[in-house]
């Protein structure tokens, strides 16, 4: 497995392009991505865990709506996702279900930036040579 | 010229336009200097964006941009473009998640030698009661639904109504701090669940609020009605509608990218999902959307009723004593309905705003009384640690840019070069050594919006005066500041 994600030069938003070998990967490589993005400790411990059910009209809406849920449990229930625990995605229903690994926001969890939303600017979900790819933009 | 692969052709010193290709229905028209032009935009996609805005249907006459022009998305932070209410369309790209994000100038009696020995006192105390930061909440009581619909129907109205204002403070902001056509049934739930406790807080990123001192006054006439002099303390509060705004923003891209394919628009950005604006999508989203720019008016005004409440509680002031009293507040992400001539004719368009600060003239029926003789006044902030700028609005800006001018500086470093110019550096005693305060809720805030982050905005209002769209009134120095 050769996941990863790669943090561009923005002036004003946070861009970072991702690589994965299987669309599930490419997901948790974005979630990664987000989870870098806002949080800056790294001692973080799952008290408990959130399931997210959604469904969508393309992969890249189910992508940005993925992202938008976790960034959702954070600023307005003040719960972190840290982890993710399952996540299945349904290609073409387009459906995704995510066990999420979370804990509740506290003193000691240092947070980074704020992400207004997840845009849909540049964001296409490509598949070349058996390799997923896709630029993710957050507004901050 | 050539920047980044496309051709532009100057049309003045400091206006260069993109020619009309492939798509595209109109030039495209930057408000730019030179240098600025080679420094600034030879690496984003700012440039591509202004031609990408080109394509919205119904656009007319140009697809325009401000000094401060960068990368966003859909368009360019800095971008303006008018579309006509027959076939055009309305697009949240062209508003962005922020929606009324804005700018609000507050004048007081004080001058900085009246402040000096407490202004550390004052910006603590502003810290204390205006929370900032990442969800920052709770900085009034958490709003019932029935209040928050009142305030996304009403605005800034609602603050007053609530003893959170004066209704002077209703006069002095842009659309009396209403816009009348908002609608709470087209909001959806989860809007309001971001924005229930989140009325009167200033957020993160590069929102703030900085007590400035007027240094310098270029126009005198204009600053005295106004009510500016030098060595004055003014407050400038920089926020908009918060999660509210965001989630309204969030839920009509997908209506509208559903309606771009409906409509059989083609477009070269996912971001510039836009319906007509006579549709019911384009209708709801302008609804929506006017009922977040309500909430930001009220946010705005929250947080000027608690930087005043802090004013009175630190000086031990009455309020007659501290003669505090709204100069203006403009938003800089919004997209209204407005009359502006096109061609002979003089036709109600929709104007979007993105990164962009409305710029009417004298005599405009839009603008307070108190004003009519000068203009409205435009409110540009720089970086912490060096200055801002009131302008003031002309004729040439309702000929040229549908009455619209620039909005700030425009970040020079990504926030990740910010950091890594920061290290090693104490930033918070490098400006306390410029005599400015600074209160946040990191370290890393502090870091990322660091005076170098920024261009001069000395340089983005200088093209901007040059060109005769806007006048420079005053200079403000900042002293203190509180950050997310």
């Amino acid at each position: 497995m050769s996941s990863k994600h790669t943090y561009l030069s923005h002036t004003a938003d946070i861009a970072f392009d991702v690589e994965a070998d299987s669309i599930e990967e490419l997901f948790i490589e974005a979630f990664s991505g987000w989870l870098n993005s806002v949080v800056e400790s790294t001692d973080l411990k799952a008290e408990s865990v959130v399931e997210i059910n959604l469904s969508a009209d393309s992969l890249e809406q189910l992508l940005v709506d993925f992202l938008n849920e976790v960034n959702f449990l954070l600023t307005v229930k003040k719960i972190l996702c840290i982890d993710i625990e399952n996540l299945i995605i349904d290609k073409e229903k387009l459906t995704l279900k995510a066990i999420m690994k979370t804990q509740k926001l506290n003193e000691n969890i240092i947070l980074k930036e704020e992400i207004k939303s997840v845009t849909y600017h540049q964001m296409e979900i490509k598949n070349q040579h058996g390799k997923y790819f896709v630029r993710v933009v957050f507004d901050i | 010229m050539n920047i980044n692969g496309i051709e532009l052709n100057k049309i003045r010193e400091n206006l260069w336009e993109i020619p009309q290709s492939n798509g595209m229905r109109v030039p495209g028209r930057i408000y730019i200097s030179r240098e600025m032009l080679e420094s600034t935009l030879s690496e984003d996609e700012a440039l591509k964006q202004v031609m990408n805005v080109a394509h919205l249907p119904g656009i007319e006459l140009y697809s325009l941009a401000m000094p401060d022009i960068h990368w966003g998305y859909g368009f360019p932070i800095g971008g303006v473009a008018a579309t006509n209410l027959d076939e055009g369309v309305i697009s949240p790209g062209g508003v962005g998640y922020d929606i009324n994000c804005g700018v609000r100038l507050a004048v007081t009696s004080l001058t900085h030698e009246e402040i000096q020995s407490k202004l550390e006192t004052l910006i603590t105390k502003l810290f204390q009661n205006i929370p900032t930061g990442v969800g920052a909440s709770g900085a009034i009581k958490k709003l019932s639904k029935a209040d928050l619909k009142e305030i996304l129907e009403k605005g800034s109205v609602w603050a007053v109504e609530n003893d959170l204002g004066t209704q002077s403070d209703i006069q002095f902001t842009e659309e009396s701090g209403t816009l009348k056509n908002a609608d709470f049934s087209v909001v959806s739930e989860r809007a309001l669940e971001r924005g229930a406790d989140q009325a009167g807080t200033l957020g993160s990123g590069n929102h703030f609020l900085e007590v400035d001192i007027v240094e310098e006054i270029y126009d005198a006439k204009v600053a005295e009605v106004f009510g500016l002099f030098l060595g004055q303390v003014v407050i400038q509060i920089h926020t908009g509608s918060r999660g509210l705004g965001y989630q309204v923003c969030d839920d009509y891209l997908k209506v509208l990218l559903k309606a771009s394919e409906k409509y059989g628009f083609k477009l070269p950005d996912k971001q510039l999902a836009c319906a007509p604006i006579k549709s019911q999508e384009g209708q709801d989203y302008l609804a929506a959307m006017q009922a977040a720019a309500n909430f930001a008016w009220n946010n705005r005004q929250v947080i000027m009723h608690l930087a005043k409440k802090s004013f009175l509680e630190t000086f031990n002031m009455k309020e007659s004593d501290l003669g505090f009293r709204l100069v203006y507040d403009v938003c800089h992400n919004i997209a209204k309905i407005e009359k502006h001539r096109i061609g002979n004719e003089i036709k109600a368009v929709c104007v979007h705003r993105k990164g962009a600060t409305r710029a009417f003239p004298p005599g405009s029926e839009l603008i307070p009384e108190k004003y009519k003789s000068v203009g409205q006044p435009v409110l540009i902030p720089g970086d912490m640690g060096r200055y801002s700028y009131v302008a003031v609005g002309t004729e040439k800006a309702m000929e040229e840019t549908f009455g619209s001018s620039c909005h700030g500086a425009g970040r020079n470093l990504s926030r990740h070069k910010a950091m890594k110019e920061a290290k090693g550096r104490d930033l918070v005693s490098e400006l306390k050594k410029k005599g400015i305060i600074i209160q946040a809720k990191g370290y890393k805030t502090i870091a990322e919006e660091m005076p170098a982050a920024y261009k001069d905005v000395a340089d983005v209002v200088d093209v901007m005066h040059k060109e005769g769209i806007t006048r420079k009134v005053a200079k403000l120095k900042p002293v203190g500041v509180i950050k997310g």
